[in-house]
């Protein structure tokens, strides 16, 4: 309390010597949960009720220099499930940057992402409890309006502190095309470095304290077609496995896309191989469950459905080396997804008064086959072959307005989700889904949305059904009541309704939000990156504040 | 309580000193082209910029909406939507994609690790901001239908 004090000072001394030419940014967030206990789901058995999770970000800046301090605060604790690290209150980053023409240098926290990430990505995920800023400098220098250069040192937040090893960036991209003076395609080149440094505790394993991970991309675009390739590869490092070291063994990654577009018709597809690229801070922390000290970023390249019973069974990537028994072997995934967009155009008979849109997307996941040896923990992975299949996914989406204020959504999904690989528990589960949302205006900001949605499935849990009511009374005011239902789970003490009701309010860049209901237990995964929640019962309340 | 007052005391103390100009920020375009986001806002016209991305439905029913209309807006007033996706590398490839598919018309910027989103200490998607010049002239977050109607009367009111 004493240091937000401290702070608050702070702010007012700035806001007080505010002049015209610079600019203040205040960003608050305060999301809260009371847990009740449930005479469906059982009580709630651990340490207080009330637990809230609350960020206030400060940002300053006066010509070319900015400065910026984020405090986060868990009352009298953080959310169920998040790190243990994130307690009480404190101040979280701070950074101070100088930015020119030619160059911009940052100390304190930074966050950076090299290429897609696969190398290298620090950034903030607040429902994720994510946080990997770096700690320490870093230096962008432009020398010409198509080269960019940057390097950084730091070592990366956990909690509120953080971890012990060195982190080394250095990237570089190069707008080939451009220096080339060419105006009809567009080729960008670019070259990255990540070392991580940690002192071994071992003497058994042949590796360094330096691990060195290199990737290399290229970017290429004519007219309406385009295309992008990027490797990387990582030096030999400890492969941890049961929480010891078991091996010793170099990661790679590939990822290829390609892709076609033009006014009313999108086509891309991508294509990955990844082997053995998990990538931590701290060598112990891999496979940590709250996904701290995380140093690339691999998501799931499928599709990011947004409706609840399309969120039961969520694919993850699968990169980490992992034997668990003699069948259970992993060493990474290979596979790839298509998506295709689509309009029937305007006053034809297929798209009607108002055009329809149509989206698909297809993906397709496996394990790397190979010859594996459970017992010593090696293997020996074949390049382009397609193991045990973990996932795939068929979606369609049909987008269709019938008049001016009445518009529909249909929505199809097809699901192979193989939970005993992804998950390393049992079982495998077959899914088909629909659902049909409309939406009615009703004049003078009004509105009405209607979602129903089923789930049939011979396995795991069965089948599912479930609706949304939404009601949105001006554009500031909405109310809505959701509900899933369990109907044909075979034990019938788990049949149970997970209900939803509550309201938001906005206004300008604020927001208020108050829930109420029972929650799934389960994944809850942003950008392909999941954290596991308990099931569990309550009243929830967002602030969300912006000057 | 004493939570309640320390977020009474930013309110009250803050409240005149809301951003007013959209921070300096390296966004890019659908090439892979960097650009200034400061500089892609015109000083004499009215620009829209709404943060968005391709898995955000409602993000998606708003933009969808303003295309059924946007020829009319950009007939009436000296006006320009810009959407910025903050899609990161999961799903950045699908931006191209689907911009075509739908057949929208407004300028496309990404924003792949969400520097802008934070520096605007945005939450939530969608949000969409309107600019006269470089001015912050309203702000909404979230989308419900005739929303767009809302922001049609703002660039109306303060079209030159």
């Amino acid at each position: 309390m004493r240091k937000i004090i401290v702070l608050q000072l702070l702010l007012f001394t700035v806001i007080l010597l505010a002049q015209e030419n610079d600019n203040i940014a205040v960003g608050f967030e305060s999301n809260s949960q009371y847990y009740m206990d449930d005479e469906k789901t059982g009580d709630f058995t651990e340490p207080n009720r009330f637990r809230s999770n609350n960020y206030l970000k400060v940002d300053y800046s006066i010509s070319k220099f900015s400065f910026g301090v984020q405090v986060e605060g868990y009352e009298p604790m953080s959310l169920l499930n998040y790190s243990p690290g994130f307690n009480k209150t404190n101040i979280a980053l701070y950074y101070a940057k100088y930015t020119s023409k030619k160059i911009e240098a940052t100390a304190g926290y930074f966050y950076e992402q090299y290429g897609s990430g696969l190398i290298l990505r620090s950034w903030e995920d607040r429902q994720l409890g994510i946080n990997n800023a770096l700690r320490g400098g870093r230096i962008k220098f432009f020398p010409t309006e198509n080269i960019t250069l940057s390097a950084l040192y730091g070592n990366q937040r956990s909690g509120f502190d953080v971890s012990d090893a060195s982190i080394y960036g250095f990237n570089s991209e190069v707008n080939i095309s451009s220096m080339l003076k060419a105006n009809s395609w567009n080729l960008d080149l670019g070259l990255s470095y990540v070392g991580r440094k940690e002192e071994k505790n071992t003497t058994d394993f042949n590796f360094n304290d330096l691990t060195n991970a290199f990737s290399g991309r290229l970017d290429f675009s004519k007219n309406n077609f385009y295309s992008s390739a990027e490797f990387v590869s990582k030096s030999d490092d400890a492969v941890i496995i049961f929480n010891e070291i078991r091996n010793v063994k170099p990661g790679s990654a590939f990822l290829f896309d390609v892709g076609y577009g033009k006014k009313g018709f999108g086509i891309n597809a991508n294509f990955r191989r990844i082997e053995n690229m998990t990538f931590y801070s701290q060598r112990s922390a891999n496979g940590n469950i709250y996904n701290e000290n995380i140093i690339n970023y691999i998501p799931a390249l499928t599709k990011q459905h947004d409706y609840l019973l399309t969120n039961i069974y969520v694919y993850q990537a699968q990169p980490q080396v992992s034997f668990q028994d003699f069948e259970l072997l992993k060493i990474g995934e290979i596979g790839g997804q298509v998506d295709l967009f689509y309009t029937l155009k305007k006053k034809t008979s297929l798209g009607g008064k108002y055009g329809t849109k149509i989206a698909l997307n297809m993906s397709y996941w496996a394990g790397l086959s190979g010859e594996y040896d459970y017992l010593n923990f090696e293997y020996d992975s074949d390049l382009i072959r397609f193991g045990e299949k973990y996932f795939s996914d068929i979606s369609l989406e049909i987008r269709k307005k019938w008049s001016s204020d009445w518009n529909s959504v249909f929505y199809y999904v097809n699901q192979y989700y193989n939970k005993r690989y992804v998950e390393e528990t049992f079982g495998n589960v077959k899914t088909d889904i629909f659902v049909s949302e409309s939406t009615y205006k009703l004049g003078a900001g009004k509105s009405l949305r209607f979602e129903a949605q089923h789930l049939w499935s011979k396995d795991d849990k069965k089948n599912w059904v479930g609706g949304t009511v939404e009601f949105n009374l001006n554009s500031k005011l909405a109310v809505y009541v959701n509900d899933i239902y369990n109907y044909g789970n075979d034990e019938d003490t788990e049949k149970i309704h997970y209900y939803n009701l509550g309201g938001s309010y906005t206004l300008g860049a604020h927001r208020f939000a108050l829930n109420y209901g029972r929650q799934r237990g389960g994944l809850i995964c942003i950008g392909g990156v999941c954290r596991f929640v308990p099931e569990s019962t309550g009243v929830t309340a967002n602030i969300i504040l912006s000057f | 309580m004493k939570y309640l007052l320390f977020l009474l005391c930013i309110l009250f103390f803050n409240v005149g000193f809301s951003q007013k100009s959209i921070p300096n920020s390296t966004l890019t375009t659908l090439e892979g082209k960097s650009v200034n986001i400061q500089d892609e806002i015109s000083e004499n016209k009215i620009t829209v910029l709404s943060f968005w991305a391709t898995w955000c439905v409602p993000c998606i029913n708003e933009l969808d909406a303003i295309s059924e209309v946007y020829e009319d807006w950009q007939e009436s007033a000296n006006m320009e939507l810009i959407a910025v996706s903050t899609d990161d590398s999961r799903t950045k490839k699908r931006i191209r994609p689907m911009v075509n598919g739908k057949g929208w018309p407004y300028k496309i910027l990404l924003d792949k690790n969400q520097e802008l989103k934070r520096a605007l200490n945005i939450s939530t998607i969608p949000q969409t901001y309107i600019l006269k010049g470089s001015k912050i002239i309203y702000i909404h977050s979230g989308y419900s239908p005739g929303v767009e109607d809302e922001i049609y009367d703002v660039i109306q009111k303060n079209k030159n």
